[in-house]
């Protein structure tokens, strides 16, 4: 089991070009090999992970970045990268700064910049979508913006959340079905082509359903700040600012209540974690401090810390063909690949 | 010269073997590998009743029961299949995560005795004969309480006034334990005293069966075998095993 064996490639790297904290990345689910990354500065840089040269120990080259001198660069720092996800023709930041801004990779010029009222923590496009370009977006306040990328504007909101949207995220099993958690401790399943509301509002308690519990259900006993979808979308696992992670069954919003013990959260802002997908038994992986913890999913177990980084890891993410994750830190752009020790091949 | 050392030797050894079974005996905070039940049961066995003059229920808590239990998928599992029958599970006021676990015969019998000649006893009794059985969980909703069970607002009103339900939002409340107020202030008090001892101590870890061998400061009335187990099981300490025993260790952050 290769990802049993992760440990840090001591052969790989990732070129520095971010001067401060790395927020997000993002690997673009085609070919797997060109990796988007967003810092706190509001730089953007593309990555080539190909090792292209003959030799084992190479640097991934950063092949272009939206840097501080570029016209249209956030103002702030950026939260989320996204690779439009059905060609790395174009992808898409959002920001502190208030906007979404949509880039064309060949030019690196924003195609289109959707303007908000508030912060900007979260965005996420729908991978498996065909029928709608939309974009899911989670701000300062309360209402879940959905952006439109053939029309170029907010095609609707989606109200029911008390506090800031921390996280979205799209199901990749059914086109419509959106998933978003919130500082009021609530996670909710929504269908977009519904008028009338959210879908369940998570309880963890599994206890009644009724209209009257629905405000009253709460997913977390903190404020939620991450959320994924397994790679099959049957199943939804949150982490809250209580230091809890939930794997909920996403069809019937049941709590699992598979417990994976102390999940140290202290975030303000999103916490993104990553699951692996193409393994036989699923693993997620959580940034933990200065580490990343790796728990099996459905029996809860902690497998292993992944130790390497210096200061506290923001994000990760996992690509399946060389079974590396990489990974990134506040405060210091470094990024480092993880893979497992037969990795060649 | 070389046999009277290891007469020495063995000497030592076997006085420490002995003083080693004593604490080892009497220490039941090793993994076992039971069901939950098993380990409520265990639990319950050091709750103090007498400390509350046989008012209160003997409370076990959850993160106790996963010191005992050591996948705690399965624990959790297994304590809502019972929660059905046999057990209880309560929201303890003072954090959203403790859940107090109850035997639901020890529940019944203590609130039927508190409420005994007051007004609400009326109330009380429609609620654990009608409303206890049929729902497992921890909290009730206004709609399936007046509707389902015909409760009246008043009635309602008597339950929250015995302690019987506590309120949690608009239309919504917990199941609570009447009296267990005093129980609360010393589990927390007690908590504070235990991790307090554990964070003076140098290098802020102690050996299990040392601190099990301490006297309990005045503010622990529950017992410090109580509180260890739910120290493990809520990850307030790292267990490490080592040769001389368990030793706990407060987490770095």
């Amino acid at each position: 089991m290769r990802v049993l064996g992760l440990e840090l490639n001591k052969d790989r790297d990732i070129e520095r070009i971010h001067s401060s904290g790395v927020n997000t990345l993002d690997i673009e689910p085609v070919e797997r090999r060109y990796m988007l990354s967003g810092g706190s500065d509001g730089v953007i840089v593309l990555y080539d992970l190909e090792n292209s040269s003959r030799q084992p120990y190479y640097t991934c080259k950063a092949l272009c970045s939206i840097g501080r001198n570029h016209a249209d660069v956030h103002k702030y720092s950026v939260e989320t990268v996204q690779w439009y996800p059905h060609d790395t023709g174009m992808f898409t930041s959002s920001s502190f700064d208030k906007t979404l801004k949509v880039w064309d990779t060949n030019t690196l010029q924003t195609a289109d910049v959707f303007n908000f009222e508030e912060t900007v923590y979260s965005h996420h496009m729908s991978p498996v979508a065909t029928k709608h370009c939309l974009v899911a977006v989670g701000t300062r306040g309360p209402k879940v913006q959905l952006c439109d990328l053939k029309s170029g504007s907010c095609s609707h909101i989606l109200q029911g959340h008390r506090q800031e949207i921390l996280a979205v995220s799209w199901s990749p099993r059914n086109d419509y079905i959106l998933a978003t958690a919130s500082g009021d401790s609530r996670v909710k399943l929504w269908d977009v082509r519904r008028a009338s509301g959210c879908l369940i509002t998570l309880d963890q308690h599994n206890g009644e359903k009724s209209q009257a519990a629905e405000s009253a259900n709460t997913a977390h006993n903190g404020k939620v700040n991450g959320l994924r979808f397994t790679d099959d979308g049957l199943h939804l696992l949150t982490v809250g600012t209580d230091n809890r992670m939930r794997l909920w069954n996403s069809s019937s919003g049941e709590n699992t209540l598979v417990n994976y013990g102390k999940v140290c959260n202290n975030s303000k802002k999103g916490l993104k974690f990553t699951v692996s997908c193409g393994c036989s038994s699923e693993f997620v992986f959580v940034p933990y401090g200065s580490t990343i913890a790796v728990y099996t999913i459905f029996s809860g177990e902690q497998i292993t810390l992944l130790k390497g980084h210096y200061k506290s890891v923001d994000c990760c993410v996992f690509q399946s063909d060389f079974q590396t994750k990489t990974k990134s830190r506040l405060n210091q752009a470094f990024q480092d690949a993880w893979s497992s020790s037969d990795e060649e091949g | 010269m070389s046999r009277k050392r290891h007469r020495l030797v063995s000497e030592i050894l076997g006085l420490k073997r002995r003083r080693e079974r004593g604490p080892v005996d009497a220490d039941p905070l090793r993994g076992e590998s039971g069901s939950a039940r098993a380990a409520v049961t265990e639990l319950v066995r050091l709750f103090p009743r007498g400390l509350f003059e046989d008012e209160l229920p003997p409370i076990a808590l959850r993160s106790q029961v996963y010191s005992l239990v050591p996948d705690r998928t399965v624990a959790d599992r297994q304590l809502e299949l019972q929660e059905q029958g046999e057990i209880r599970v309560i929201q303890l006021g003072f954090d959203l995560d403790a859940h107090g676990i109850i035997f639901t015969e020890d529940y019944r019998t203590r609130v039927l005795k508190a409420c005994d000649s007051r007004p609400c006893a009326g109330a009380v009794q429609k609620f654990l004969a009608s409303v206890l059985p049929a729902c497992g969980g921890l909290s009730f909703q206004q709609d399936q309480m007046t509707q389902t069970f015909g409760f009246r607002d008043s009635e309602i009103t008597h339950l929250v006034n015995a302690g019987v339900l506590t309120v949690r939002d608009a239309g919504s409340w917990w199941l609570a334990v009447p009296g267990a107020g005093r129980f609360i202030k010393y589990f927390v008090k007690g908590r504070q005293a235990v991790l307090g001892m554990v964070r003076k101590a140098r290098y802020r870890e102690l050996l299990l069966s040392e601190l099990l061998g301490r006297r309990a400061p005045a503010t622990v009335r529950l017992g410090l075998a109580y509180h260890v187990h739910d120290l493990i099981g809520a990850q307030l300490v790292d267990c490490i095993s080592t040769t001389s025993g368990t030793l706990l260790r407060l987490p770095e952050t």
